[in-house]
């Protein structure tokens, strides 16, 4: 079997209210539009998908939220319908995914061998979260593509970011070594905000851009200072001043999927390719691209 | 006033799933005596706060008719399915939405097919109400609130029951110390991770079950904080809320370990 190998990363962060602005068929509630500046640019991340045409999508989801350790859809089909808890006005799918169970399998595995606590879920009748749908919608609307579906384990708000965060780093480790192992051609999706405080009321119509902006200029200017260096491919600064971001804007990525996706990337200091950049109820979400496929890097060896 | 009973218990679904596990025996024994004496006190409606139910935009309050599924713990899904099948007072639940409103607390109805509803919440009303007869109030747990204004929106709750002529009971559904172990542990061996967290949490029942309702005030603080409780023992200001403080003391009907967090199930003599 050939080596796998990771294609490449997006960040592909999940407010409902994307799919709510799209009204695909697998939505009951609908809309007049709105978010089109980041709904365009998943556009252009499904395009380069497209052409990647990877066997797998590996997401990992701060809205599966585990305190025994981290872990993995472990059943072949899943379907249901998935209502947001906090946004059921704009966000009711019906969705049925495949897993590649094998892959997620050899995941679990690795991150075991890494001494973390690892775990497959095994119970069919499980309610997949609405982070893992909505990215997965937004990058890959056909659903033809099978997926391993990782949870987000509470360490890093348990106990403190940068703890939490070295867990990150091993299950992504973990994962690209499962992906090798498997010899799977595999992108890997982190389903993450960045700046995260928000407004705490929605307009009468969820939909009404004039009332769409960013939350605070503080939030603002974090965002665009780390999306600057993702552009620049000066990774090693982005993940020294993770933690500081992570405090200050109360980002997303505390949860750890973007971690999780650089290490098992090898954090490479290729420049990222920014879709697009908008805010959603005042929160700061970029969809970017590492193409490590295009870049020749799919098959360099990650670091240590 | 028309409150009939007051009761803090346990959203794990643990001890619901596996009774038989001797650690989590008495947890699931203290349900059933809790279950008899709720069965006692014929309660119009349960006002019934979950700390699981987490909201961020509103303080949300059910208000679909009858809620019925399955629902499958996004930790525990190995130990089993959890069906429910709940009748809501849409009339009360509108009232509490109205009044939390009139009074600057941002509430909003939830009334969709599959919303999810939380363990605790499915835990809680099968467990206290397992011929499934009673009807309830759901409030959410919003991440913003503090234990102020969830004991003021309970208070909303309990006095929109009474306007309504409504006896009613109060239930708040969490847990107490929240370190769960980190590490896969044999169940049979379940205890409360640390015995600090033991200490606390045997020293805030104690204090409820004598009634000490200014001293309870007075160290509930700094319990929160070095048990890490969950969620602030915000469910405790759903009970003080709703009750309005009304009763004097409680009977500790259980207290025991779900995988190192504390729970216990207590019923406040009103
Ligand atoms: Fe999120």
């Amino acid at each position: 079997m050939a080596k796998g190998e990771i294609l490449a990363g997006y960040l592909a962060p999940h407010p409902p209210h994307l799919v709510y602005g799209e009204n695909p068929p697998q939505n009951e509630p609908k809309s007049e539009g709105g978010w089109e500046p980041l709904r365009w640019a998943y556009e252009h991340a499904r395009e380069s998908l497209d052409r990647l045409e990877p066997d797998v999508l590996l997401v990992h989801s701060p809205h599966w939220i585990t305190q025994l350790g981290h872990h993995f859809l472990g059943v072949d089909k899943l379907s249901g319908k998935s209502v947001d808890p906090i946004f059921p006005n704009l966000f009711r799918y019906t969705f049925a995914l495949d897993v590649d169970v094998e892959l997620a399998e050899a995941c679990c595995e690795k991150a075991r061998a890494r001494g973390l606590v690892a775990k497959m879920m095994r119970n069919p009748k499980f309610r997949v979260d609405y982070g893992t749908i909505t990215t997965l919608h937004m990058i890959r609307p056909q659903w033809d593509i099978p997926v391993v579906g990782i949870s987000a384990n509470n360490s890093p708000y348990y106990l403190t970011t940068e703890e939490g965060l070295e867990e990150m780093d091993l299950l992504g480790k973990a994962t690209r070594e499962a992906i090798e192992e498997t010899g799977r051609r595999a992108v890997l999706l982190a389903s993450n905000t960045l700046s995260h405080f928000h407004f705490q009321e929605e307009p009468p119509l969820p939909e009404d851009m004039s009332r769409e902006h960013p939350f605070s200029h503080e939030g603002y200017r974090w965002d665009m200072r780390i999306i600057e260096l993702l552009r620049q491919g000066r990774t090693d600064e982005v993940f020294d001043i993770l933690p500081q971001f992570i405090e200050e804007a109360f980002a997303e990525v505390k949860s750890g999927a973007f971690t999780w996706m650089f290490a098992a990337m090898g954090y490479p200091k290729l420049p990222g390719k920014l879709h697009g950049y908008g805010t959603v109820i005042g929160t700061g979400n970029a969809v970017m691209e590492w193409n490590l496929a295009e870049a020749g890097m799919a098959r360099a060896e990650a670091a240590a | 006033m028309t409150l009939a009973a007051a009761f803090l218990v346990p959203g794990s679904p643990l001890p619901y799933l596996r009774k038989d596990n001797p650690p989590w025996l008495g947890l699931a024994a203290g349900y059933e005596k809790a279950a008899r004496a709720l069965a006692a006190a014929r309660p119009d409606v349960v006002l019934l706060y979950s700390t699981q139910w987490m909201a961020v935009l509103d303080q949300l309050w059910q208000e679909r008719p009858r809620l019925q599924g399955l629902h499958v713990d996004e930790n525990w899904y190995e130990f089993g399915e959890l069906p429910f099948d709940l009748s809501i007072d849409t009339e009360l639940a509108q009232a509490c939405i109205e009044n939390a409103n009139a009074l600057g607390l941002h509430s909003k109805g939830v009334d969709y097919d599959a919303f999810p509803i939380d363990t605790g919440t499915i835990v809680a009303s099968k467990s206290l109400d397992p011929e499934g007869t009673r009807r309830f109030v759901l409030a959410a747990n919003n991440l913003y609130h503090d234990f102020e204004t969830t004991r003021r929106i309970a208070t909303i709750a309990g006095e929109a029951a009474s306007t309504q002529g409504k006896r009613f009971a109060a239930v708040g559904v969490g847990g107490l110390s929240g370190t769960i172990f980190r590490e896969e542990i044999d169940i049979a061996d379940d205890r409360i991770a640390s015995d600090e967290d033991d200490r606390w949490n045997r020293r805030m029942l104690s204090l409820l079950e004598k009634g000490e309702t200014q001293e309870v005030d007075r160290q509930c603080a700094e319990y929160v904080q070095a048990a890490k409780v969950d969620m602030g023992f915000k469910h405790l200001a759903w009970i003080q809320g709703a009750t309005g403080g009304r009763y004097y003391g409680a009977r500790i009907h259980a207290y025991g370990p779900t995988y190192g967090a504390g729970a216990a199930v207590v019923e406040f003599k009103v």
